[in-house]
């Protein structure tokens, strides 16, 4: 349990800083999409492990992981 | 435990959340807001793409990039905090608590510093549609940061007391409520600050 926070931490702190640098460069479309995953894949992250969605019953997980990927996929459309 | 109290602790059933049923249907209303927010946001930028790409470029990315490690890693904390609440390691619970609520007021006064030189340099809300998004959602972040806190507050002092009452249950939702600032900060960060 220490260890997969820990280790999930390291993942969120990593994306983080490399969204950034990416962005750094002239924004364009596949940039957009890596920035928006990466988003995508932190906002998961922190559900599943920080507020142990995990450990819910699907129907929670369901509804978490559909906006995530509702959100990520308004954005990669509109932007 | 008898029947009852593991069916009561059982995450796995529909009713029970980590967390309880009542904070989730907060945090999914409060997620379905932020993301009519979010629609819009885009929408309105992929209408006027080249004023919010220009006004994104006034903004602080480096206090922004500093925040968002500082709200995670204040709910890694959180996370360990509840980790050990579980294990009855009360008085460590606490100090992860403590050090969360101390991340917690940092991120408030750098947004505070952030939103000084904004108003110094007149980006003020009716400057464009781009800051008219900008303070309001990042300011609707800043209250639930700041409540946030002042339910961790109350969460700690709970565990530290080794209040009889404290519950896992009022814990978790008390976690879950500063996780829901965090997810929100998420989505916010990258399309304020990155994406246009």
């Amino acid at each position: 349990m220490q260890k997969s926070l820990l280790f999930t931490y390291i993942i969120l702190i990593v994306l983080t800083i490399l969204s950034p640098l990416l962005a750094t460069y002239v924004v364009v479309k596949p940039i957009i999409y890596i920035i928006i995953i990466f988003s995508v894949i932190k906002f998961l992250l922190v559900g599943y492990q920080f507020m142990e969605l995990k450990n819910a019953h699907t129907f929670w997980k369901a509804i978490f992981t559909i906006y995530a990927c509702l959100i990520g996929g308004i954005l990669m459309i509109l932007l | 435990m008898n029947t009852t109290d593991i069916e009561q602790n059982n995450p796995k059933l529909l009713s029970n959340p980590p967390g309880g049923l009542l904070i989730w249907i907060v945090i999914y209303l409060e997620l379905l807001t932020y993301g009519l927010a979010f629609f819009s946001l885009a929408y309105y930028g992929s209408i006027e793409k080249d004023l919010f790409h220009k006004h994104s470029q006034l903004l602080d990315k480096p206090i922004a990039v500093v925040n968002t490690i500082i709200l995670l890693t204040s709910g890694f904390l959180i996370a360990k905090g509840v980790h050990f609440f579980k294990y009855k390691q009360n008085q460590k619970s606490g100090r992860y608590f403590t050090l969360a609520m101390l991340f917690g007021l940092t991120f408030l006064v750098l947004k505070m510093i952030e939103y000084k030189g904004k108003i110094n340099a007149g980006l003020d809300m009716d400057y464009s549609t781009f800051f008219m998004f900008y303070w309001l959602m990042t300011g609707f972040h800043w209250v639930h940061v700041f409540v946030g806190i002042i339910i961790l507050f109350f969460v700690r002092k709970m565990i530290v007391k080794n209040d009889s009452n404290a519950d896992v249950l009022d814990v978790e939702a008390g976690a879950a409520f500063w996780h829901l600032c965090d997810l929100i900060w998420l989505i916010l960060f990258p399309m304020l600050y990155l994406l246009f």
